[in-house]
């Protein structure tokens, strides 16, 4: 991609489109400088993603980007290629110090949070440390003990599972009252019959917080998670083709595929069907379909770059 | 040892200068349906815009004879949209900030946001709503962009903290 490697002309820069909190620019008020993007661990991948920091706060921010092919922005009196719509949201640092836990718990004993919280690839994970009521955050998630006034932590996964368990909760109300549509089936029905977008059942609502939270934890702690939240298996017909990895591991996160698979037919049907009255727009505007992981909110998996 | 960490850690952060984001002048900012493989100034305001009419079913305009249809999209409340770009190197030397980095390498296009040494950012303008403009007709109530720009509320709900027990 072209990126105006033609320097010197000092408009011909790259430009990034940002959504970024409102109260930032109020806290920008008071402060020099203590804003900063910085590449992380991300907590599911474990690869690099990037995060923007307010030291002032402190407050940690994930920044996803909505990417989809054949964009490009004008802004005022020039082009930028692309078209990419960055979003700063905020982020529950606890994830991402999971990430470190989880790996120190391999040790199996007590540990103090900056011999845990260490990374040779993303030396910045310590500013971490420096966000506030840390202490307060990792009683969900690990034992403690202090000794001679300094605090001991070891990941536990029992009450991990819990905080977990209370994740997926509060993120299903706010599903519900967004009304995102979590359920395929449904969603065409209520296409076609003009109805009911509300008679998705709670077990859709659950598998989709699940899948939801399953972006922030590792692979083996989404399945745990699972078994925990007691969800059923993906019927045995949507697995289309039931890959070896499926079978290996009977695994519930199977339904994020699924629903992907479910989403991209109904698309098409929705495609097709391009004459809509005013109603069925209304209706269709609500409807929130094609997003199940939070990668379907953006178009396209995050640029990574080595 | 201590010195060369700490150099480490610097070489990969992108500072945002907070001032760039009290007052930046409004932009108006249009997501095109397709690709232009370039970054430049261009004269939308000659071509583009006054070719822009409020049709029977949202806007109409045109760009290199192919028809668009658009319309307004406002951004998600408690958001305000940025434009961003780096900052030049004249601008650098004036700020004291303690993390410079000692490479001048800063007339060169970013990447990405993340780069082998420290570099700064700031505002040049900034949105509150941008139009999106779809081949033909308007990018309908399933185009990914409606997706995205529904996160915000629902990472509020991810993310917020849970009560203890």
């Amino acid at each position: 991609m072209a990126r105006g490697a033609d320097g010197g002309d000092g408009a011909r820069v790259w430009q990034h489109v940002f959504l970024l909190p409102e109260y930032l620019k109020d806290a920008s008020k008071k402060m020099k400088s203590g804003l900063v993007f910085v590449k992380l661990a991300n907590p599911c991948s474990g690869e690099g993603a990037i995060y923007l920091i307010n030291m002032c706060l402190p407050q940690l921010f994930e920044i996803k980007v909505f990417k989809e092919k054949n964009h490009s922005w004008f802004i005022n009196e020039s082009v930028q290629s692309g078209g990419l719509l960055h979003f700063a949201t905020p982020v529950d640092p606890l994830f991402l110090l999971l990430h470190y836990l989880i790996k120190a718990d391999k040790e199996g004993k007590f540990q103090p949070l900056d011999q845990v919280v260490m990374d040779d690839m993303f030396p910045d994970c310590i500013l971490l440390l420096k966000l506030p009521e840390l202490e307060k955050l990792l009683r969900h998630v690990t034992e403690e003990k202090e000794v001679d006034k300094k605090k001991y932590y070891k990941y536990s996964k029992e009450k991990t599972l819990k905080w977990l368990e209370k994740k997926v909760n509060q993120t299903m109300a706010a599903l519900k009252t967004s009304k995102v549509n979590v359920s395929a089936r449904v969603q065409s029905t209520s296409f076609f019959a003009g109805g009911q977008v509300s008679s998705d059942k709670d077990e859709d609502y659950v598998c989709y917080a699940h899948g939801l939270i399953s972006d922030y934890i590792p692979k083996q702690l989404s399945d745990d998670l699972s078994k925990y939240l007691k969800l059923p298996e993906p019927p045995a017909s949507v697995r289309n083709p039931p890959s070896k990895k499926a079978k290996l591991s009977d695994e519930p996160v199977n339904a994020k595929e699924d629903y992907t698979k479910f989403n991209s037919k109904d698309f098409k049907t929705v495609k097709k069907n391009s004459k809509m009255t005013a109603a069925q727009k209304a209706l269709a505007k609500v409807d929130k379909s094609g997003m199940k992981s939070i990668d379907s909110f953006f178009g396209a998996k995050h640029v990574k770059k080595k | 040892m201590e010195n060369s960490y700490e150099e480490t850690i610097d070489k990969r952060r992108v500072h945002l200068r907070p001032d760039t984001l009290r007052d930046p002048a409004p932009a108006s900012l249009h997501l095109l349906p397709c690709e232009v493989p370039v970054n430049r100034p261009t004269p939308v305001g000659r071509f583009f815009t006054p070719a822009i009419r409020l049709g029977s079913d949202g806007l109409e305009a045109s760009f290199r004879g192919r028809s668009l249809r658009g319309e307004e999209v406002v951004v998600p409340p408690g958001f305000v949209g940025y434009v961003m770009t780096e900052e030049k190197a004249e601008v650098l030397v004036a700020k004291q900030d303690d993390h410079e980095p000692e490479e001048q390498e800063l007339e060169e296009p970013p990447e990405a946001l993340e780069r082998d040494c420290d570099r700064f950012m700031g505002a040049t303008a900034s949105f509150s709503s941008f139009t999106v403009w779809g081949l033909e007709s308007i990018p309908g109530p399933d185009a990914k962009l409606r997706g995205a720009l529904s996160w915000p509320s629902l990472a509020a709900a991810i993310h917020a903290q849970v009560p203890e027990d």
